[in-house]
């Protein structure tokens, strides 16, 4: 990969967690639970960039909140956030998008691999959100279920619905620079 | 952006704010960690040395507690889970659960400590400056391999400069749409893809554009960062800090 795409990349994992971190405000309000867009960019990260870069933005985006900037939900930030109540599901983002990136890739970006990659990714964030709750409040595992994670799971459907055509719609926008260029080495 | 500047940094010359951002960030993260162990007299304790941190910080108490609203209702929220969710002493009986006296207990023991985190978090953030906390992690990152810590730097100050640009942009296609009649709509993907779909592509239309100026710049990762002090100040702060988690854990 040469330095310009490479810095295009770079550019576009930014702008991606930038997404991710207005995800955090970003909410459409249908019904009593408002539907939050954060986790719908994490899974366009993976679906759009690839594994390696989509693990880059999200890593980018903790380390932002890591360090204190206020990008994490409900308007904080700040390393204590790791060891709150929703520390699990901030790591599990990581994992995720790169489980998404991975599968998306390898099977060649078709639909029904899309949505089992991202149910996938729901499922890891998930795993790690419960679990790592599960010991801060010392829950039992029903109680934690309820309160973690049934009440956000149509949200997450209707998110995978909505991930796929949006993909389907960038992939062309993202895609053009990198073949110019590889047209332009092979022309050197 | 008026949320985001709303938690920012908030300029002075306090003790706090004139601290090495390093000293500042092992601070946080070693008063996180014992704080999460912490009992009753180790919580008070840990209450009034944050009550004068953030008296120092200068934030008025009001405008914190307007910020961490969200933060409180989800405490109450495992306050009352717990309470109803532990075996032991019974306070209040209904028909489909019992409020237990050690519920109550351990409920507000959990709360008491998340809460202690969080109000240490911003009391670092109102202190240190974006640039300083950047450089900071940036000089914890350079030892560990496979890590550009130049690249990533870089690309935290590139978020930065995103995020406003993507709420101008979702405002505008919001605002667009509700002129439309969008609120008709009832389906969620509907909406969901109509206003993702033109943010995404309009932000990623931008960020092309600044791709573009940064090579017309010939941008290269080697910068050079603010410069991070310490003096005799941050060790003395860091005895104070290390004692404090000493007792926190013993007690």
């Amino acid at each position: 990969m040469n330095s310009a795409s490479q810095m295009h990349m770079m550019v576009y994992a930014s702008l991606l967690a930038a997404l991710t971190a207005a995800g955090a405000y970003l909410a459409i309000p249908i019904g009593p639970v408002p539907i939050v867009l954060q986790n719908l960019f994490i899974m366009l990260a993976g679906l759009l960039l690839g594994s390696r870069w989509a693990m880059a933005s999200v890593g980018v985006y903790l380390l932002a909140g890591a360090c204190g900037l206020p990008v994490f939900a409900g308007g904080t930030g700040g390393i204590g956030k790791f060891l709150g109540p929703t520390g699990g599901y901030l790591l599990g983002f990581l994992p995720a998008a790169f489980f998404i990136g991975m599968i998306s890739e390898r099977t060649g970006h078709r639909v029904v691999f899309d949505i089992l990659a991202m149910i996938g990714g729901t499922l890891i964030i998930y795993i790690f959100g419960i679990a790592w709750l599960m010991v801060v409040t010392g829950m039992s595992l029903v109680k934690t279920l309820a309160v973690g994670m049934f009440p956000f799971l149509i949200g997450d459907g209707l998110k995978i619905a909505a991930a796929v055509p949006v993909a389907r719609a960038l992939r062309p926008v993202i895609k053009p620079k990198g073949r110019e260029e590889c047209v332009i080495n092979q022309t050197k | 952006m008026d949320e985001l500047t709303a938690f920012g940094f908030y300029p002075a010359g306090s003790l706090l704010h004139r601290l090495d951002a390093r000293f500042k960030l092992v601070f946080l993260v070693s008063i996180s960690i014992a704080g999460l162990r912490a009992e009753w007299l180790a919580l008070v304790t840990l209450t009034v040395f944050a009550g004068i941190v953030l008296l120092v910080s200068r934030r008025s108490l009001f405008s914190i507690l307007i910020e961490i609203r969200y933060f409180i209702v989800f405490l109450l929220l495992i306050c009352f889970v717990r309470s109803i969710s532990t075996q032991g002493t019974c306070l209040i009986k209904t028909m489909f659960f019992s409020i237990t006296q050690e519920g109550i207990r351990d409920g507000i023991l959990i709360s008491w400590r998340l809460l202690l985190v969080v109000l240490f978090g911003m009391a670092f953030i109102a202190t240190t400056r974006p640039s300083d906390i950047r450089a900071g992690v940036a000089w914890f990152l350079k030892p560990l391999p496979f890590i550009p810590h130049k690249k990533v730097a870089t690309m935290i100050g590139l978020v930065v400069r995103f995020v406003p640009v993507i709420f101008n942009q979702a405002r505008e296609t919001a605002n667009a749409q509700k002129a439309r009649g969008i609120e008709n709509r009832k389906n969620p993907v509907y909406r969901l893809v109509r206003l993702g779909l033109p943010l995404v592509r309009r932000t990623f239309e931008n960020a092309d554009k600044l791709a573009l100026a940064m090579e017309a710049r010939c941008y290269s990762e080697n910068r050079s960062d603010p410069d991070l002090s310490s003096g005799v100040h941050d060790w003395f702060a860091a005895v104070v800090v290390f004692f404090l988690c000493v007792f926190t854990i013993v007690l």
